[in-house]
């Protein structure tokens, strides 16, 4: 049996992804001074007293579903106005429509950092500061680009045979749209939601200037993670890997259409 | 029909953007563009500036090198059907997934030479390895850091676009005797243009905005070897505000990702509406 | 160019309960067109996919001039396939995807650019030789696709796999007439699979009819057509198919069952003299053209014993026109025999 070389270099890589991996499992088992003290492979003494402080502390929970609030309601925002809007630009062409599309794409280009005291301002007028709302809408700023940018290219690779057949089967278009058009691009759906979550989840900047104490998000919280003897390595530790796992979730869901890609020319 | 409702949804975006530009430039850059083009010169005459900016390239460029070849190659080891698909895709996400701060802080604790895994073993290899101490270590420790955490996104961009792919191409290709390397290049690479533009874009303007995860390992040491741009200004802003500076920084900063950006999208584009 | 023969090929899935493919048995000759004609799901793409060396049969043997190449894997068999849609290399010129095959083995680039201007005479597409895929219409895009099957001259074996289904229904014919010219001239062994039975009759010097699992007949079109071996190849083939009945009722002492074409029957008034003819009455007449300036075509006509398709001239003895709704009688002239579903004799009656 042939092993690929490509097999081999996804082995390596997912040992590289694993051991640093381990390290972080490995200190979330571990007592902070544990941590700080001595080197050992293996925790030493292995306690859940991280993950327990975790679990019992509001603060830290309630960050946990502040932080699941804003990300879900902006991917649902995201792919809502994306969708469509990536649909247009894929099927087709009107006066500066290149421009328009690229000029979408700038707003993932600034660094974050030039849009805080603006969005601060702006969201404080409207009365959402400190609601998960807020964030979620800032990060669409840059959610929705890449969105649109990342359908818009599978779109464009369906034919729009597919359209011309459905409108020909006396098909209305809403019916096209949502029982032909989108199964088809089932995995590129998957691919954008999938980073959609994943980079209103771990954005911090944003996240922690719309946010006060109602709303403060995981990511705020990880940064403070402060005891008296200084940073507590083994709930930060603890912390990150309880914050992956919203994320597992997610690209569970989507996995099969992360492998479906999408069919073209399947005639029969 | 649908393009009145689809305009409308557009709109939004740009509404948006428009609403935080002009608070913007009525805030700071306005009062800034006719008083002070002198910090526009400043900033650019800045030997730490232009250092920083080296720095950045490199780093940038470095990493881009590493990460887009070494994505797609692992895109095409994952099985597209198997019970491994889906734990490999898992495993792969989650790099993406942890904040940031908290990246750099698993590779902060990992690389130290006395209590870290990495550390630890490098050293007892015989190498003395010090990443807070040697400039040298501490850049490969930065690369190693990022490659880590980025290249999944560019592995499971590739993979969604490979699995795009019929299978009646692999076929043809097998019955023509194409080699592998035929294979990548005249089955694989074509299709895997639109995705891969997507890819490298994305890495080309985080890595050149990277702010947390340099700053929580090396903070920009030793000395400012790691300095990258992202946190000289934030250095010139917040540490020592020179917000006059700053504010010229940031445009330039904003003005050189997009131009890289735009002419890096154009030639593409060009060629994808050539084709 | 080669012979194919299938040797008791059997083939199952991995975990399936049985097997896909059993038993076949199948002679293709030298330069031959062969059809592989049957219904969804009757194995085609099993067989194909065995014949390419995408799998590995599970039982028998197959070879091709007489050398066992069961195990071979595609490369190496100098097979060519032609698939539902176009398959080419979208960044390579029309030119440059016709070479691929050759490049692949090493001709000689003089040798390249002969045989391919040679392949785009073939099919007439040298207008299109520095143009790239996506500048062409699935037409051209399928011709070339067929090109680059025939490029290479020691090609054993072409396969086509439902190579009309992308084409726009106008042009189909157009692209089935240059399949048989180009079969015809270069001499190819080409096997090629449909559902279309239209399709198969047209192409292909003889044809196959698959069915779960097996082969029921293989000869010629009119063979298939006019002397089916089982009642599913009778009834399959043919539009319409034919139309089963029990032999009594025709007054046929042979088989359980006859069954006979539309046009091997006429239709006559209904009377009392109709005697080993079956009566019934008109649902539908489709005028297909004119025959000696009267009106010819299909009758569908209700029986006691189902539907059955009459075609011939649309009036009752010359005289009557024939009216939806008219009774009549249909006398069978013609008929093939069937007992237990297999063909057991034929006959003509007056």
């Amino acid at each position: 049996m042939k092993v690929k070389a490509g097999r081999w270099v996804l082995c390596g890589y997912c040992v590289y992804l694993l051991v640093p991996l381990y390290w972080l499992l490995s200190m979330a088992f571990t007592a902070n001074a544990d941590i700080v003290g001595e080197f050992s492979v293996f925790p030493r003494d292995a306690t859940s007293a991280n993950f327990a402080e975790i679990f019992s502390n509001p603060v830290w929970y309630q960050a946990f579903g502040n932080s699941l609030s804003y990300v879900v309601i902006n991917t649902l925002i995201s792919l809502a106005v994306a969708v469509p809007a990536a649909y247009v630009f894929s099927r087709y062409r009107f006066l500066g429509d290149r421009q328009l599309f690229f000029w979408l794409l700038t707003n993932r280009m600034a660094p974050p950092a030039v849009f805080l005291l603006p969005f601060f301002q702006l969201y404080s007028a409207i009365g959402l500061f400190d609601t998960p709302l807020a964030v979620a809408l800032a990060h669409c700023l840059f959610t929705v680009p890449l969105s649109v940018w990342i359908l818009e290219g599978f779109f464009s690779g369906v034919p729009t045979e597919l359209d011309e057949m459905a409108s020909i089967d006396g098909h209305s278009f809403l019916y096209f749209f949502f029982r032909v058009f989108l199964p088809v691009n089932r995995g590129a759906l998957g691919v954008t939601l999938f980073f959609c979550f994943m980079f209103s989840w771990v954005e911090l900047l944003l996240a922690r200037t719309l946010t006060g104490a109602s709303a403060k998000p995981i990511v705020v919280v990880m940064t403070r993670t402060v005891s008296a003897s200084g940073m507590d390595w083994g709930v930060l530790a603890a912390a990150g890997v309880l914050t992956v796992l919203p994320g597992i979730l997610v690209v569970w869901f989507v996995r099969k259409d992360l492998v479906k890609g999408f069919a073209l020319g399947r005639v029969s | 029909m649908p393009v009145v409702l689809i305009v409308a949804f557009s709109a939004v975006i740009p509404l948006m953007t428009v609403v935080n530009y002009s608070v913007q430039d009525i805030l700071d850059f306005n009062s800034r563009f006719y008083v002070g083009l002198d910090w526009y010169r400043e900033t650019l005459n800045d030997p730490r500036f232009l250092e920083a900016f080296l720095r950045q390239l490199g780093f940038s460029f470095t990493v881009l090198l590493i990460e887009v070849p070494l994505g797609i190659a692992v895109a095409r080891g994952i099985p597209k059907t198997g019970r491994f698909t889906s734990p490999i895709l898992i495993l792969l996400a989650i790099p993406l997934l942890i904040p940031w701060n908290v990246v750099a802080t698993i590779w902060q604790m990992f690389a130290r030479p006395d209590i870290g895994l990495l550390g630890v073993a490098v050293n007892a290899m015989g190498i003395s390895y010090n990443y807070t101490a040697e400039p040298m270590h501490a850049w490969l420790t930065l690369v190693a850091m990022d490659v880590w955490h980025w290249t999944s996104l560019v592995a499971l961009l590739a993979f969604a676009g490979l699995s795009a792919i019929p299978n009646p191409f692999y076929q043809a290709a097998e019955l023509d005797g194409a080699s592998k390397w035929q294979v990548f290049r005249y089955v694989e690479l074509p299709r895997l243009r639109g995705v891969l533009v997507i890819a490298i874009l994305l890495r080309l303007m985080d890595s050149f905005m990277i702010y947390t995860e340099p700053f929580v390992l090396t903070g920009g040491g030793p000395g400012n070897t790691t300095t990258f741009l992202s946190q000289y200004l934030t250095t010139m802003a917040v540490g020592q505000f020179d917000l006059g500076p700053a504010a010229a920084f940031s445009v330039i900063y904003f003005l050189f990702i997009l131009l890289f950006c735009w002419l890096f999208y154009t030639s593409v584009m060009v060629r994808r509406d050539e084709s | 160019m080669a012979q194919i023969s299938l040797d008791n090929l059997s083939f199952r899935y991995p975990g399936a309960t049985a097997d896909t493919l059993s038993g076949l048995n199948l002679e293709v000759a030298h330069a031959e067109a062969h059809a592989l004609l049957g219904a969804s799901g009757a194995g085609k793409t099993t067989l194909l996919n065995l014949l390419s060396g995408l799998l590995v049969p599970t039982g028998g043997a197959l070879r091709m001039n007489g050398r066992d190449v069961s195990a071979l894997p595609g490369r190496a068999r100098d097979v060519a396939q032609v698939f539902q849609f176009p398959v080419l290399y979208e960044s390579l010129s029309v030119a440059d995807n016709l070479a691929f095959p050759l490049k692949t083995r090493g001709v000689s680039r003089a040798e390249i650019a002969e045989r391919t201007a040679y392949i785009c005479e073939e099919l007439q597409i040298t207008a299109l030789r520095e143009k790239k895929p996506h500048a062409l219409s699935l037409f051209e895009k399928q011709l070339v696709a067929v090109g680059k099957a025939l490029v290479r001259p020691d090609v054993s074996l072409v396969l086509l796999d439902e190579p009309l289904t992308a084409v726009e229904p106008k042009i189909k014919w157009r692209l089935r007439q240059t399949l048989r010219k180009v079969q015809a001239d270069l001499q190819v062994t080409m096997i090629y699979v449909t559902h279309d039975q239209t399709e198969a009759l047209t192409f292909a010097d003889k044809v196959s009819v698959l069915t779960t699992g097996g082969i029921l007949q293989t000869g010629t079109p009119e063979e298939v057509y006019a002397a089916p071996s089982h009642e599913f190849v009778g009834h399959f083939v043919g539009s319409p198919g034919m139309n089963f009945l029990p032999s009594k009722v025709v007054g046929v002492s042979q088989g359980e069952r006859v069954g006979f074409r539309a046009e091997w029957a006429s239709l006559s008034q209904q009377s009392a003299l109709s005697d080993g003819a079956v009566q019934g009455l008109v649902t539908r007449i489709r005028i297909q053209g004119t025959r000696a300036g009267l009106p010819y075509g299909l009758v569908t006509v209700a029986t006691e014993h189902g539907e059955l398709s009459v075609r011939g001239e649309l009036s009752l003895g010359g005289e009557k026109e024939l009216v939806v709704g008219d009774s009549v009688a249909i006398h069978v002239h013609k008929y093939v025999a069937f007992e237990a579903q297999h063909k057991v004799g034929e006959g003509e009656l007056v």
